[in-house]
């Protein structure tokens, strides 16, 4: 069985349902032993500056901006797709705990020995 | 010890993600076994990516000084 597990995030205030769970299956993962990698794409990188997900709240879940604090004190990677991030002109000295800006290379090597992905 | 010096450079400037990889593997196969190429990457992701890359292609990465990068082509 592999030890790692990896969710897929092309979502943001696009579809905040979508968001939310896709960290709270990255938290249950992280949270059973897991090294667990979220890689954020399309508008999900959003979610990685600092302050944005702030107001997301989804019925029937945990704020969202508190599922990612307790993903990366968990020790969850966040990784943010560098080509998604520079399009969107954000910011890359205002990011979350926890989220590293990377290529399609590093997701690449984390799933190469056919580790699990999930995608949201 | 000292860096190796290259025998050759590449300034990919902005580039990166995919298309730095492509364009990395067509650079490493124009040099011999054990030359090295300094790469110049300034994409933010290039810290993370480049060092995986090499892991994934069997290169070495002599040194890693953002946005400065010397690799190392492996043996064939």
């Amino acid at each position: 069985m592999a030890n790692k597990f990896s969710v897929n995030l092309t979502c943001a205030k696009d579809n905040t349902d979508r968001a939310t769970v896709a960290f709270v299956i990255a938290n249950a993962a992280v949270g059973s032993g897991k090294e667990t990698l979220v890689f954020l794409s399309v508008e999900g990188v959003r979610l990685a500056q600092r302050g944005y997900a702030d107001d997301i709240r989804e019925e029937g879940f945990a704020p969202l901006k508190e599922l990612m604090e307790n993903f990366a004190k968990a020790g969850g990677t966040i990784l943010v797709c560098s080509p998604c991030f520079k399009k969107r002109k954000l910011d890359e000295n205002n990011l979350v705990a926890g989220a590293v800006i990377a290529g399609g290379v590093k997701l690449v090597e984390f799933l190469s020995d056919g580790s699990p992905c999930v995608s949201y | 010890m000292p860096d190796a010096a290259p025998e050759a450079e590449w300034d990919a400037g902005d580039m990166g993600c995919g298309e730095l990889a492509l364009e990395l593997q067509s650079r490493l196969d124009r040099l011999r076994p054990g030359q090295v190429l300094k790469l110049t990457a300034r994409d933010p992701g290039g810290p993370a990516d480049i060092p995986a890359w090499c892991r994934l292609t069997g290169q070495t990465l002599v040194s890693q000084h953002h946005p400065v990068y010397l690799i190392r082509r492996k043996e064939d």
